[in-house]
């Protein structure tokens, strides 16, 4: 079996760069910034079943040099298993269990709805990058990556991917995502991926969370069983927007519009309607056992994954 | 609280405006944005109770509806009422003379003086009416009966300080006759009330008096003349310096000639009293002499500063030309003529007897030639005096003769007769002329025939005495070398009249010279006046400007060659006649300087009064007079109140730039520390 840990061969590594989205700047992913994120892995607080042999401990017996239980001798057993000691001291045969060591599947499911590609910096880019970098720290830890993009009523998956060299395949993936025109329904993406969901594992949400059903979105996604992480990304512009005046604004999802006065008063009120809803956000996500972090734009991509999610426990 | 124009408060009728437009207006900015999840909760909240909520956090609004609710309440101009101090028609008479320069008071006496009197007028009735006198060389009236208080205190604002000496008569006779035309009315004087002199007018209206003025610390020069000694070489200076404070002071005198610094002295000046200096041997061919009284260097305490009127402060006196001129005096011989001449300074007498006149040769060499009861067939085309002429030529008409004429009344201003005395004057007897269309009268005998005239004879200053000096008794007086004097400077071209000072704002009378259309006079500032005679043939212009303080310079503008007669060619050869062109004779005659100084002693006495003398001058207060309402409008506070309201306004509006600003400054300042540090 090869090292899932080799480096990419010589004929990849040249065709690196030219599978990179033209939209995701390529500095963003050189290689020391590849070779950090390689040392991270994303955190699992509980052993899960996972398909393939990997690096996490598994809830299944299996056949690493960890030892975890003995059990009776049945037929069919493998007689290498047996713990001859303890039959030459109590001559009762035993079977040494041992800790299975396998892959966890990662779900990334990425919002790319209209309000997604609005912001400055671009909200839906910074989504991509920080789903390409959690997807390499992935990568690098013999994780399985699936990706899912929610757009309207539905969570259209990519094809799970294994090993650091998919890698480009998943920035080809990324880079391939546009923003939806209408509406999008989170709560009824997020029902869908659950529906899909075979392997449990870390499920991280990359979403603006416009929605009002966004609280039921996250408890459809904690109700999976996999440990939920939210990426609340808002940019500057939705945090302080730079409003004045007497304006019309128009949801781009619904084209609904509302009238306004943008004065002090009003802005201070925006402000604290928005502090209200994260902190609700929040609440929700702490109810169901999900980290969720307030992430805006302007953060650095590595400031987010060294740092921030980090501090959270996303990574480790 | 009284409006003056409550019909400006319909603006009101704006408040429900506008706040309908907040209600209804309906043109937004379209902005797209990522959603409208939260603002459409926000609206939710703030249109809780909609309409009125939507107001209740509008700074904007309240702040437009204040600002409309002020501006309103300033336009409908309210006021509040009390007793007027004044009477219903008020005459102000401002002083403006010299002393009102003083800067004993911030900055000055004058300016002072207007703000006394702009917030004197505050205490006129709501319907008073002002006139304004201004009190300067002359009484002047600025403002009459106006009812705007704007357009009088403009009125008080356009008052000028004149340097000429005061006299408060003219102006309260001015002002006494205006406030006659209404009932009740009244006079305010705003003087420094510094002069002596009690004007002698008595006023059947009462006058009310404002003084300004706290000190008197002032010194002056007084008097500055030239005196040529009797050679008519050396000449010298005497300036005269008086110090009019109760203090003794130290002043430097400093003079120039010709703008350079020619010497210089310290004075010791006593008290109220006067110092006399001499200053021998003027440099040759000095034109102007200036004196100043400035600070002694060094000197501290009440001695030392300059003192607080600068007008009397300078002084300049006009050096008569040293240029030796010429006089030929043609007839049998006249002991007075002679002496007369010949005292004259500067000038060679030549003489020669009517019988050997015509053999004389280089008579275009003489500045002036004297026929004494002779007269040659042909007159030269020189300045002539004629005394007693023997027959008629074109010097005048002979048609008779006088006996026993007596002596009439001339002309108060004559210059001629400056310093004249002629009511001691006795004549046997003299020619009957007539007096020529070029010449003015000087000396009238009885029914207007001259005894003596002058004038210009085809552009020649000429003279014509009727009679014979052994057939008066004119030689015997004083006043016969002062009238040869005078008569010689209009002859001569020296003009006796400008080498006296000039007080500010007299009148001064300057020769035409032959040949020139007119004068252009240039006062001390460097502006221009150009004067042309009146009259066609007039000898003389009149120059009233004369303000400022300093020399002026006055020159002959040339008149304008007369156009050749039809089918005339102009002569190739030189003109046989020797006589030059006018235009010629005016550029050859040289600028006419005349200086203007100050030298009043009771206007550089600064020392201000009490006006209880200027009161006692009016009358008693008219009986059974009730005191008006005056008003007191309130539209200033309230307009600045509008204008911080559209500050406030406009801030708000602006907040993000504001801000921005603020950060600049702050970050500014806290990096200034940094900086200096690092220096």
């Amino acid at each position: 079996m090869s090292d899932p840990r080799a480096e990419p061969t010589a004929a990849e590594a040249p065709a690196r760069h030219d599978l990179l989205p033209a939209a995701v700047d390529p500095t963003v992913f050189d290689e020391a910034f590849l070779r950090q994120l390689e040392r991270l892995m994303l955190v699992t607080r509980k052993a899960v079943r996972g398909g393939m042999k990997g690096v996490r401990r598994s809830a299944k017996r299996g056949v690493s040099v960890e030892f975890a239980d003995y059990r009776n001798y049945t037929i069919g057993d493998d007689l290498r298993t047996l713990d001859w000691n303890i039959y030459a001291r109590l001559e009762k045969l035993f079977v040494k269990l041992f800790i299975e060591e396998e892959d966890v599947t990662v779900h990334i499911l990425l919002d790319a709805s209209g309000s997604m590609g609005l912001g400055a910096p671009d909200k839906l880019l910074f989504g991509k990058r920080a789903a390409a970098a959690l997807a390499y720290v992935g990568l690098a830890s013999y994780d399985r990556i699936s990706i899912a993009v929610l757009q309207g009523r539905v969570a259209r998956r990519y094809p799970a991917v294994r090993g650091t060299g998919r890698i480009f395949q998943v920035l080809a993936d990324l880079s391939s995502v546009k923003a939806a025109p209408g509406p999008t329904d989170l709560a009824a993406c997020a029902r869908h991926y659950a529906a899909q969901l075979t392997q449990r594992g870390p499920l991280i949400l990359i979403s603006d969370l416009f929605d009002a059903n966004a609280e039921r979105a996250i408890s459809e996604l904690a109700g999976t069983r996999c440990e939920v992480a939210v990426l609340h990304t808002l940019s500057p512009d939705e945090l302080d927007p730079p409003l004045e005046g007497d304006l019309r604004l128009l949801d781009t999802e619904s084209g609904s519009g509302v009238d306004i006065t943008a004065d002090l008063a009003t802005m201070d009120a925006y402000r604290a309607r928005l502090t209200a809803w994260q902190a609700g956000l929040d609440a929700v996500a702490t109810k169901r056992r999900a980290a969720y972090v307030p992430v805006p734009t302007t953060l650095p991509l590595a400031d987010l994954v060294f740092a921030e999610l980090r501090r959270r426990r996303v990574v480790a | 609280m009284p409006f003056l124009a409550p019909l400006a408060l319909a603006g009101l009728a704006f408040i429900p405006l506008i706040v309908a437009f907040y209600l209804l207006r309906l043109r937004r900015t379209e902005r797209t944005v990522s959603s409208t999840y939260l603002w459409q909760q926000l609206v939710r909240d703030l249109e809780a109770n909609a309409p009125w909520q939507r107001l209740r956090r509008s700074l904007l609004l309240i702040l437009q509806l204040l600002l409309v609710a002020v501006l309103v309440l300033a336009a409908a101009r309210p006021f509040l009422e009390r007793t007027a101090g004044l009477a219903r028609d008020l005459v102000l008479v401002v002083d403006a003379s010299a002393s009102m320069g003083a800067t004993d008071v911030f900055p000055d006496r004058l300016s002072a003086a207007k703000r006394a009197a702009i917030e004197a007028l505050a205490g006129l009735p709501a319907d008073g009416r002002v006139s304004i006198v201004a009190a300067g060389e002359t009484a002047r009236v600025v403002a009459n009966e106006v009812t705007d208080r704007g357009r009088a205190a403009d009125a008080i604002e356009g008052i000028r300080l004149s340097n000429a000496s005061g006299d408060l008569g003219d102006a309260l006779k001015l002002a006494g006759a205006l406030a006659a035309r209404a009932r009740g009315a009244e006079v305010l004087v705003v003087t420094d009330d510094a002069s002596r002199h009690v004007p002698e007018v008595r006023l059947a209206v009462p006058i009310r008096v404002l003084t300004v003025g706290r000190e008197r610390r002032n010194q002056a020069i007084v008097a500055l003349a030239v005196q040529t000694g009797a050679g008519g070489v050396k000449r010298s200076l005497f300036v005269s310096v008086a110090n009019l404070d109760t203090q003794a002071a130290t002043r430097r005198l400093q003079v120039l000639a010709d703008g350079a610094p020619f010497t210089a002295r310290d004075l010791f000046l006593d008290p109220l009293t006067r110092t006399e200096v001499v200053i021998d041997e003027l440099p040759q061919g000095t034109a102007i002499v200036e004196a100043r009284l400035t600070a002694v260097d060094g000197a501290a305490g009440p001695t030392g500063p300059a003192d607080q009127l600068a007008a009397d402060d300078a002084a300049w006196a006009i050096v008569p030309s040293d240029r030796l001129q010429r006089i030929l005096l043609v007839g049998p011989g006249n002991v007075y003529l002679q002496n007369a001449l010949s005292l004259l300074p500067s000038v060679e007498l030549y003489g020669v007897s009517g019988a050997d006149y015509a053999k004389t040769t280089g008579l275009e060499k003489f500045d002036l030639v004297v026929f004494d009861g002779f007269l040659p067939p042909t007159l030269p085309d020189k300045p002539i005096l004629a005394i007693a002429p023997p027959r008629s030529s074109a010097l005048g008409t002979v048609t008779g003769t006088l006996t026993g004429p007596y002596i009439a009344t001339p002309a108060p201003d004559e210059p001629l007769l400056h310093d004249v005395d002629l009511t001691r004057l006795h004549v046997a007897t003299a020619q009957r002329l007539e007096l020529p269309a070029w010449a003015r009268t000087v000396i009238p005998g009885p029914k207007q025939v001259p005894l003596l005239y002058v004038g210009a004879r085809e552009g020649l200053p000429t003279a014509v005495l009727a009679f014979d000096l052994h057939q008066s008794d004119l030689p015997l007086q004083i006043a016969w070398p002062i009238l040869v004097a005078n008569l010689s400077g209009e002859l001569l071209g020296r003009d006796a009249s400008t080498l006296h000072p000039i007080a500010p704002g007299a009148p001064v009378e300057l020769l035409l010279p032959p040949g020139s259309a007119g004068m252009r006079v240039s006062a001390p500032d460097g502006s221009a006046t150009e004067l042309v005679p009146g009259a066609t043939g007039a000898s003389t212009v009149t120059f009233v400007g004369t303000g400022q303080l300093g020399v002026y310079r006055a020159e002959p503008i040339p008149a304008a060659p007369e156009p050749l007669p039809s089918g005339a060619t102009p002569s190739p050869a030189p003109s046989p006649s020797p006589s030059p062109s006018g235009s010629e004779a005016a550029a050859a005659v040289g600028p006419v300087r005349f200086a203007v100084d100050l030298f009043d002693p009771e206007e550089s006495n600064i020392a201000s009064g009490d006006g209880a003398r200027l009161a006692a001058l009016g009358g008693p207060p008219a009986a059974g007079g009730q005191a008006g309402i005056a008003r007191d409008e309130w539209w200033i506070p309230i307009a600045l109140l509008a204008l911080l309201l559209l500050l406030a306004e406009w801030l708000v509006y602006e907040r993000d730039g504001a801000r921005r600003i603020l950060g600049a400054l702050r970050s500014a300042l806290t990096l200034r520390p940094f900086r200096r540090g690092r220096a």
